[in-house]
């Protein structure tokens, strides 16, 4: 319950500040702000003052700065982002749009990364110091080393100009997906496996889990039963933090790619100062951190009832 | 009959013997206790016979269990023994539970999963196991809502659930009060009733003599002597175990009273809380110069809140506490039951003394000077603190005291972690330096032999008002 | 317990050593690689356009003939620089705060706690991009965006340790003994917080590095002509069968830096 308020909390915060930021953005667009938004959404030639007024109004632009970032925050505590600037349309309109293209690129992302990560990291904290350990280290510490836009360039001279495997560019097909989710997954993966790996190793050395073998249960015995339940714990609350670097990285992937997403749009954005769409996008993802991580609090609360009280 | 026989057990560290030539047997029905101080090897012993010595380590030797013969260096040989002949009963029975399993299901998957029965049929035995060892309710419970003296009893019911004969247990009273202490013995031996064998390995006398049949004592990975345990405790042959034994609180001679000298602190009406619990009150006493007050009760009676309260550190729930006036603040100082943890652990121990000494106003020569009298080397300055002994640390602990001249000490718990030739060697340095430096001492110990022979006048806590012995008080209030 | 579960002390030790001479080397490349050999990162001549290496340029010419040796030096000194002055700023305030919140407790640690947790939940690439449309000057918004994201991680180890340290006996009989808070600081507090927030360190210069080249990569960063690892990556893409150098150029000096800071870091996990 409480850690439901702290989230809450963070939720509020979250708005505030974005609501902050985006203001400072708006207030800090060069020239006339409403001259320029008047005209990037009727055309230059259709712009007279009456348009611009009408565009200052209505973002609040004019005037002292407390009432207008009073009004500003209001609407965006009201849910109301307003409309995209350059396409017109409501923000939530466009949101909506590109969300479905993000979700499945995400969600393909992070299974590949949860099939490659965990499972290895497990088999190597089992025998902390041991072969496969010693390989794991030096693989994700190499992985954790390549920022995801060069995972993704890597990718494609790799699999797509040189060997001509795999599209570079497009959507709509499985096969799309592969290069764009496995640009994500690998670095995913990389820290997955350490996480994973660490607190297997942890577990394994603790009290409980030589017991277990002293009951006389096998080794697959104890993993099954005492090993996994308590690596799940600390590995789904890493997940939950891990949802930062997940939109990063299809920030900036779906850049690379010209996927049809979310980050995409928001790169777009803030190339063309399209500051409702830039703040409702933020918002957005901010929101969707808070949501995952208390969902992941609620579940871990429930596998570990120390968690509960 | 004979349920275990090891011959020339030995372990090694590369090269170097770490453990020489150990032989034993244990007997059905008759404990076998190995009893010796921090780094006498009886640990080793025990992991040697479980198969359980960490990997850098060897050990040499043979064992017989029941008709089995296993060669020591092949510890994979041991495993397919754990539950089945062997039972192991761990050290610290709260972190030996799987934290997010309920009571039962931990006792009934071994029943099932090692001797194989139906679900059905380990559920019952669960049940009949919870029952004898009075845990009945207790099933549905995780193992942080179990108390201690629970949880003891749930490890050992999960021990032997595989059918195991023989119970090891090493050290199975680290840390605990007097009154749990003898709990532990008399749930060991109502085990050994049962049928089947009992090793204990342990550095507390007081559970060797409550469990009785033989005695092994061990020192720096010797045999020392041997014999029945009532024989040894009563007529020790061997220099080292007379003093080990002479070490034992309830042998000490009774200290001679001292008549105090001018007050230094006065107490009036204490009472102090703890998560809303009243812990004690109307508390009210003075303190006299040279004076030790022992302070004994269970755990959780709150003996530490009291020291916090009388050094300023909690504020009191009610009454007042008053120094003496013109006494500064440094005046009033405490002594902790970890001395590793008391010392800046990144700064060398003389450096630390250095800064305290020029704090006070006392030279280098202060620090020369009283090394010896506490017994100390002065290499030991060079080193961090986690590079020293519990005992030397301890006494360093006790120099960097009286390098402030304190009026008053509040002594938490000094010498539970020591051996205890080490814990009389400490003991007899604070009362020392309690009657040179005219200084009140307030000693908590949960050992009331230690208090009762070493202190002027005793404060005896009650129990506390909530179950103490269970850990999150809340919990506990909920489940009623 | 840990010791025993994590990497040994001596391969630690050779991990990080091994990342510094890497990071090293770059950055002698990027100060003392155009005082060898002189030229201008700036300097067009189509003729040579994708050209290969000759000696006055050694890594040969991008695609309006500049050569990459002193465009790639010049660009391992921009990011670099920009991240080791947000990763300055970052470190010194998370300190500040941090031991503030620890130390203060109450409503400051809570006003902090929470605004650290609201900058968590937004993606640091998020937030450098919304301060880069505030801020007048990419580099200047670069530091500032970054340093606004950095700092948190600074803050909350330095909390959580202070926090551990405060309560721990240690402090208390320092206290008993008479010591005030800059004794506890500086005997206590700094000594088990240093090595953290070296590694901190190196790990948030890695990141800053990261986001530039990232940010520069999608067209959002650092603008043309301006030397920089990302945006000469996308700039050689089109040129790869052309001039595979070219572009390999950026592609392994951006690797070895973030790889050296990786392992300087040691083989902790983040």
């Amino acid at each position: 319950m409480k850690t439901l308020v702290t989230r809450g909390i963070q939720a509020l915060m979250v708005a505030v500040l974005i609501g902050a930021a985006t203001f400072a953005m708006m207030r800090s667009l060069p020239g006339d702000a409403a001259y320029r938004i008047a005209a990037g959404r009727y055309g230059y030639d259709n712009v007279d003052s009456a348009a611009a007024d009408a565009v200052r109004d209505e973002l609040g632009l004019g005037g002292p700065a407390l009432p207008a970032f009073l009004t500003w925050l209001g609407d965006l505590l009201r849910l109301d982002f307003g409309t995209s600037l350059v396409t017109g349309q409501p923000v939530i309109a466009e949101i909506g749009h590109q969300l479905g293209a993000s979700l499945a690129l995400a969600a393909v992302a992070v299974l590949l990364s949860l099939l490659i990560g965990p499972p290895l990291g497990i088999i190597a904290g089992l025998r902390p110091g041991g072969a496969l350990d010693r390989v794991l280290l030096v693989v994700s510490t190499g992985l954790k080393a390549v920022p995801q836009f060069l995972m993704a360039l890597i990718l494609i001279l790799v699999l797509s100009v040189q060997f001509r495997l795999l599209p570079a560019a497009g959507h709509g097909e499985a096969r799309h997906f592969i290069l764009p989710a496995l640009a994500l997954a690998l670095g995913l993966a990389a820290v997955n496996a350490r996480i994973a790996r660490d607190a297997m190793a942890r577990i394994g050395a603790m009290p409980f889990y030589s017991f277990a073998r002293w009951k006389g249960l096998s080794p697959r015995q104890t993993l099954l039963r005492h090993g996994l339940r308590n690596v799940s714990v600390p590995l789904l609350t890493y997940l939950g933090l891990q949802f930062v670097t997940l939109v990063e990285g299809v920030v900036v992937v779906e850049a690379v790619f010209g996927w049809p997403g979310i980050g995409h749009a928001l790169v777009h954005a803030i190339f063309s100062r399209d500051v409702p769409m830039v703040q409702g996008t933020a918002l957005f993802l901010g929101l969707s951190f808070v949501l995952i991580n208390a969902v992941i609090d609620l579940v871990t609360a429930r596998i570990d009832p120390r968690r509960a009280a | 009959m004979t349920l275990l026989k090891a011959e020339d057990i030995t372990v090694a560290d590369g090269a170097t013997r770490i453990l020489h030539p150990v032989s034993l047997y244990l007997d059905s029905g008759e404990p076998l206790v190995i009893l010796g101080e921090t780094g006498s090897g009886k640990s080793l012993l025990a992991q040697a016979l479980m198969g359980t010595l960490p990997g850098e380590l060897s050990a040499r030797g043979r064992v017989a269990i029941g008709d089995r013969l296993l060669d020591a260096a092949r510890p994979e040989g041991f495993r397919m023994l754990w539950g089945r002949d062997i039972a192991v009963l761990p050290q610290e029975p709260w972190l030996s539970l799987d934290p997010l399993m309920r009571a039962d299901r931990q006792v009934s998957e071994a029943h099932r999963l090692v001797r194989g029965p139906g679900a059905a049929e380990a559920r019952d035995r669960t049940a009949d196991d919870f029952r004898r060892l009075d845990l009945t309710g207790a099933g549905q419970r995780y193992p942080h809502e179990l108390s201690g003296g629970m949880a003891q009893r749930v490890a050992i019911a999960a021990a032997r659930a595989g059918g195991a004969r023989i119970v090891i247990a090493d050290e199975p009273t680290k840390g605990l009060d007097a009154a749990r202490r003898d709990g532990v013995a008399d749930l060991l031996l109502a085990e050994l009733s049962r049928g089947g064998g009992l090793l204990v390995i342990t550095h507390d006398l007081a559970l060797a003599r409550r469990i009785g049949g033989r005695l092994i004592v061990l020192r720096d990975g010797q045999v020392v002597e041997t014999g029945p345990t009532a024989t040894v405790m009563a007529a020790p042959v061997q220099p080292y175990t007379r003093d080990l034994i002479a070490a034992d609180p309830d042998n000490w001679p009774a200290r001679k009273p001292v008549t105090g000298g001018a007050t230094v602190l006065t107490a009036t009406g204490l009472a102090a809380e703890r998560g809303g619990a009243r812990l004690f009150t109307g508390l009210s006493f003075d303190l006299g110069e040279g004076r030790i007050m022992g302070v004994t009760g269970p755990s959780g009676c709150g003996k530490s809140t009291l020291g916090d309260v009388m050094l300023g550190l909690v504020p009191a729930a009610a009454g007042r506490v008053e120094p003496a006036p013109a006494l500064p603040r440094t005046a009033f100082q405490k002594l902790y039951q970890d001395p590793v943890a008391a010392f800046p652990r990144h700064r060398a121990l003389g450096r630390t003394l250095a800064d305290v000494a020029r704090r006070h106003g006392q030279g280098q020569d202060r620090i020369g000077a009283l090394l010896p009298r506490l017994g100390l080397a002065p290499v030991l300055l060079s080193r961090r603190p986690a590079a020293v002994s519990g005992g030397e640390l301890q006494r360093l602990a006790l120099l960097r005291l009286l390098l402030v001249r304190p009026k008053f000490i509040f002594a938490d718990e000094p010498t539970s972690r020591l051996d205890p030739i080490t814990q009389k060697q400490v003991i007899a340095l604070l009362c020392d330096t309690s009657e040179t430096e005219g200084c009140a001492v307030m000693l908590v110990s949960h050992d009331p032999a230690l208090v009762s022979r070493t202190a002027d006048h005793v404060l005896s806590l009650g129990p506390a008002p909530v179950d103490a012995d269970v850990t999150p008080r809340d919990i506990a209030a909920a489940l009623q | 317990m840990t010791d025993a579960v994590m990497i040994p002390r001596a391969t630690d030790h050779a991990v990080r050593w091994t990342g510094t001479l890497l990071v090293a080397a770059v950055l002698a490349f990027a100060l003392l690689g155009p005082l060898a050999v002189p030229g201008d990162p700036f300097a067009q001549s189509l003729l040579k356009a994708l050209a290969g290496p000759e000696a006055g340029a050694p890594l040969g010419y991008d695609h309006l003939g500049r050569s990459i040796f002193h465009r790639l030096a010049h660009a391992l000194r921009l990011s670099p620089a920009i991240a080791l002055a947000a990763v300055l700023t970052a470190g010194l305030a998370g300190l500040i705060l941090g031991t503030l919140a620890a130390a203060r407790g109450g409503w400051t640690d809570r006003v902090l706690v929470t605004l650290a947790d609201a900058l968590l939940a937004l993606p640091g690439l998020l937030l450098v991009l919304i301060v880069l449309g505030i801020v007048p000057g990419t580099a200047l918004g670069f530091w500032a965006g970054l340093s606004l994201v950095l700092w948190v991680e600074f803050f909350r180890l330095t909390r959580a340790a202070t926090r551990d340290t405060l309560a721990s006996p240690a402090v208390q009989a320092s206290r008993l003994l008479g010591f005030g808070p800059a004794y506890v600081f500086r005997t206590h507090i700094w000594p088990e917080i240093a090595l953290m927030m070296l590694t901190t360190a190196a790990f948030g210069t890695a990141t800053a590095i990261m986001a530039i080249a990232a940010l520069g990569f999608v067209h959002v960063g650092m603008r043309a002509p301006t030397p920089e690892l990302g945006l000469m990556m996308v700039e050689l893409l089109p040129y790869w069968r052309e001039a595979p150098l070219a572009l390999l150029s950026p592609v392994i000096a951006t690797f070895a830096l973030l790889l050296g800071l990786t392992l300087s870091a040691g083989s902790r996990t983040p």
